[in-house]
């Protein structure tokens, strides 16, 4: 299945568009999603550098999805750099 | 919730009302009100910075700074109006950040619930802060991983707990 993935912070200067698409096998966790986007990444705009992206949560605009969960399907995620609010 | 007041305001259209803020947490039942407010300052680390730019997942940021209020309240153990409100977009130095005001029946419950939410968002919510340099260079903050097997590592890394992390102002 297609996962969007909107981005933020540092991780939008990974696409313009300000999110990337992903082929991801259903039932896949957020765990292997995320070492999708790391390799997807390296080989698009290797200047990202890949702990960034290790160091990132997924979301939905309800909840932070932790590693274990399974990527829902048919809704937009987030990637989600380390914060700096405040 | 009447008592609790979150809000994402883009600096185009408004700066953040720190007035608005004071009015909202006014209550005849309170006599402490303590307010934080974060400003964009002018050096971070040894480099002069002329802007910041703050992005934000707004949906998710609304729903966290709710979720920290609720927090707060269960917290505190007291009545408690609480006002959250974070600025998005290009902001001069001076600019207003950050607005965070608590009222409650005493002072050491403000206290606590100001600093609580206050470090909640800094610590929590989806903002990123990207600063702009008098050279013209730009960089964005390095910040606390939301990952929580991340988060875990770095608590032990650092030897403390995430709450005295001094990053950001």
């Amino acid at each position: 299945m297609k996962v969007r993935i909107a981005l933020y912070g540092a991780l939008r200067e990974a696409d313009t568009s300000g999110y990337v698409e992903l082929e991801v096998p259903a039932g896949s966790s957020i765990a292997e999603l995320r070492e999708l986007l790391v390799a997807h990444l390296a080989g698009h705009v290797p200047a990202i550098p890949a702990n960034l992206v290790r160091r990132s949560a997924f979301a939905s605009a309800e909840e932070i999805l932790h590693n274990h969960r399974t990527v829902p399907e048919g809704i937009e995620l987030a990637v989600l750099p380390p914060v700096s609010g405040g | 919730m009447d008592d609790l007041h979150v809000a994402v305001v883009e600096r185009r259209v408004a700066a953040l009302d720190v007035a608005a803020a004071l009015d909202f947490v006014g209550d005849p039942r309170f006599g402490g009100i303590t307010t934080f407010i974060g400003r964009v300052r002018d050096h971070n680390v040894g480099r002069v910075v002329t802007g910041i730019s703050y992005d934000l997942f707004e949906p998710l940021a609304l729903r966290m700074f709710r979720a920290i209020g609720e927090r707060a309240r269960a917290e505190v153990g007291a009545p408690l109006k609480l006002w959250i409100a974070h600025a998005k977009g290009d902001l001069a130095i001076g600019d207003l950040a950050v607005v965070v005001a608590a009222g409650t029946p005493h002072r050491d419950e403000a206290f606590r619930a100001c600093r609580l939410a206050i470090e909640a968002v800094k610590h929590e919510a989806p903002i990123w802060k990207q600063e702009h340099y008098v050279d013209g260079d730009s960089a964005w903050s390095e910040g606390c991983s939301l990952c929580e097997e991340q988060r875990e590592a770095e608590r032990h890394a650092h030897g403390h707990d995430h709450a005295g992390h001094a990053h950001g102002r």
